[in-house]
């Protein structure tokens, strides 16, 4: 199977030139060097071993070819698009491939995101004089882009945790904002976290009392030299009102915000 | 396997048509067998004598540690955000979504931040021994617990170049990546020159080993005490650490043969590893190249243009902007996308043509890199190309980079520096290519 890799052998560079088989690479001194890690290497390959070490090795070759194959195979199926033999096998393809060999490589494929989301967020706000006031709305998402514009090396938490953690959540959501996944609640405390993190416990004096989200999407425009046309007016979609609770705060704003309370 | 000489017992190899006298043209079955036979033992002779692509491998495993670290010490300041307990993905949410993946990783072991930061720690540090090929086989294991336990943490803040990471992380585990390039390689080296200085004399004994050793196993029996490992993982880390003992005792037993057998083993184990790197390289370009294929966007020629307008991935706006505005170019770079992607996995069986396509995936994720605001993804995607270089090529760049590195030092080729090097003085050279100062390497890199 290693003939799938033919640079190795076409060059014939790590074992000196070729010039030997490589089963007399020890006696060789570009063999040697080429390999040091097994400094003393063996005077022969399988062909010098007795017969248990030829039936171990036999046995390792049966299970590693098997081992890949079946790696290979569930990986395939895997990122392929759901066909006859992996509906038929999807549990076991499953239980090979998660959680530790889950992949998607559908990248702006089969076709790139087409707008620009925004996840924007107001508060209502218990008063130090126990009235209520709420705020305006605050563009989290144009946050991450200030953060990103002239930024040759974005972090993670402005790239990918808003916008990944909204996902989440449109993912496990349906139009009406119904959970549609057991991992439902998962996304919206998460996404309350990530809200609350960024405002903070306490708003002009107010305290976070409920949150509420608003998705602002807007198409991007057509191609300046495409004679296609579209409305880019902003969609908007807005989130019943959240109850704030102490879960979703840091720590040290919990203590801030619990205080406030009195 | 073309070019490679046959060996002496198989004169008669398929592409060599024998001598004047036309042979008939459909060979005898007994031919035919002895031929395949003959191929079967050369195919097999290559698998089990050696570790194949030691260039490659370690080229893999540098752009990797390299990758991973580079992002871990950027992310220093954001560590708590991304991974912490306190995180907007914080541990309960963590831990409610882990009992029912099962996901590995250290961080659920403890809520403190101590061990947190304990962790965080661990994966710098594994990184920098991967990076330098320092006790590779050992530091490819930490590697992969300190990927492992900071992205299945927090799964929702990663992208396509975690991914990539996480996977090889995995696969580097089974490779024996620190061949050439690495601290392991040239220590290897001066101990093979002492025993041919004074022949005769007794090993020194590996006393650092010894205490690695130690050290992972009483750790490893902490964490099977206390419950924190499932079976599978279990079995996996003890294993190693079986083998590690193995190895070290076959290494210094009296007869030849068991020494052999694991080399055997272990070279097998590699070449698997290697094989499926190679193909998981391949599944990616596949399945980025033939969803594409199906998406109008690309068919019509406007994919790319979407992008540079994401406000997400365009850290230089006036600069997506001037890309964006020319239609043609737009229309050639998601057409050329699509085609270099969905074409490379056949490319391989030709050589040159392979490296024309891999080079232009090089300069492609580069240019991602910039334009797009990807540094990271895009150094673990040319990472994982970077398994597809040619031997060739790999050894001229260790050449230039140790010829470089010579003369920062002021120091002549071929002289070895004056006894140890600090601490300091490796960890700023990265590669040392310990093969290519060799005259083999040279007089390869000037054959071709």
């Amino acid at each position: 199977m290693e003939s799938r890799q033919p640079d190795e052998s076409r060059a014939g560079i790590p074992d000196g030139g070729g010039a030997t088989g490589p089963e007399t690479g020890p006696a060789d001194p570009a063999a040697e060097a080429a390999e040091p890690q097994a400094a003393p290497r063996p005077a022969l390959g399988i062909a010098g071993l007795s017969s248990l070490s030829r039936i171990i090795v036999a046995l390792a070759i049966a299970v590693l070819v098997a081992l890949v194959t079946v790696q290979l195979g569930a990986g395939f199926l895997h990122v392929a698009p759901a066909n006859t033999l992996s509906k038929k096998h999807d549990e076991t393809i499953d239980r090979i491939v998660f959680p530790e060999f889950e992949q998607n490589w559908r990248l702006f494929a089969p076709n790139p995101l087409q707008t620009n989301i925004h996840v924007e967020v107001r508060a209502q706000l218990e008063m130090p004089d126990g009235g209520t006031e709420e705020t305006g709305w605050v563009d989290l998402t144009a946050m991450d882009h200030e953060n990103i514009r002239g930024n040759p090396a974005p972090s993670h938490t402005v790239q990918n945790e808003l916008r990944r953690g909204w996902d989440y959540w449109t993912d496990t959501h349906d139009e009406d904002n119904r959970a549609i996944s057991d991992r439902a609640d998962l996304a919206e405390d998460y996404v309350k976290r990530i809200v609350m993190r960024r405002l903070g416990p306490v708003l002009n004096e107010g305290r976070v009392e409920k949150i509420q989200l608003r998705q602002t999407s807007r198409r991007i425009a057509p191609p300046p030299w495409s004679d296609e046309q579209w409305d880019t007016a902003p969609v908007y979609r807005e989130l019943p009102w959240w109850i704030v609770t102490g879960g979703d705060l840091m720590e040290s704003d919990r203590e801030v915000w619990e205080e406030s309370a009195q | 396997m073309t070019s490679a000489p046959p060996p002496p017992p198989a004169p008669a190899t398929p592409p060599a048509p024998p001598g004047p006298p036309a042979p008939p043209k459909a060979p005898s079955a007994r031919e035919l067998r002895r031929r395949f036979e003959d191929a079967l033992t050369r195919g097999l002779g290559h698998i089990t004598t050696r570790a194949l692509g030691p260039y490659q491998t370690a080229v893999v495993r540098i752009g990797f540690a390299f990758t991973w670290l580079c992002f871990l010490l950027r992310e220093l300041p954001h560590r708590h955000e991304l991974y912490g307990p306190d995180g907007p993905w914080s541990f309960d949410l963590g831990k409610r979504l882990i009992s029912e993946t099962d996901a590995f990783t250290l961080l659920m072991w403890s809520r403190s931040d101590f061990w947190f930061e304990l962790v965080y720690l661990l994966a710098v540090a594994a990184a920098v021994m991967m990076l330098l090929g320092w006790r590779t086989r050992t530091a490819s294991v930490l590697f992969m617990v300190g990927v492992l336990s900071l992205q299945n943490r927090s799964i929702f803040m990663g992208d396509g170049g975690d991914n990539v990471i996480h996977l090889m992380a995995t696969y580097l585990v089974v490779t024996r990546c620190g061949q050439v390039w690495s601290l392991d390689a040239r220590r290897a080296r001066r101990q093979a020159e002492r025993a041919a200085a004074e022949p005769g004399a007794p090993a020194p004994p590996d006393r650092v080993g010894a205490v690695l050793w130690a050290v992972t196993g009483a750790a490893l029996a902490a964490a099977t005490v206390l419950g924190h490992l499932s079976w599978g993982w279990a079995l996996i880390f003890w294993g190693l650490w079986v083998a590690h003992a193995v190895w070290w005792a076959v290494r210094r037993a009296r007869s030849d043969e068991p020494r052999t057998v694991c080399d055997v083993l272990a070279n097998l184990v590699h070449n698997a590893g290697l094989f499926v790197i190679m193909a998981q390289v391949c599944f990616i370009y596949a399945t980025a190249g033939w969803y594409k294929v199906q998406g109008t966007r690309w068919q019509d020629g406007t994919a790319v243009y979407y992008p540079l307008k994401l406000d997400y991935f365009t850290p230089w706006p006036g600069l997506a902007d001037m890309m964006a505005s020319n239609g043609t170019m737009i229309m050639l770079l998601g057409y050329g996308t699509v085609i270099v992607q969905v074409a490379f996995p056949f490319t391989l069986f030709n050589r040159r043509l392979k490296n024309v396509l891999l080079t232009i995936m090089i300069i492609d994720h580069a240019s991602i890199a910039v334009i797009m605001g990807l540094p990271f993804f895009s150094a673990a995607m040319i990472s994982a190309d970077l398994v597809f270089l040619p031997t060739i090529f790999l050894v001229w760049a260790g050449a230039k980079v140790t010829g470089l590195k010579n003369l920062l030092l002021g120091r002549l080729p071929g002289t070895d520096p004056p006894g140890r090097q600090p601490p300091d003085a490796a960890a700023a050279d990265p590669a040392i290519p310990a093969q290519a100062g060799t005259p083999d390497a040279h007089a390869d890199a000037h054959r071709a």
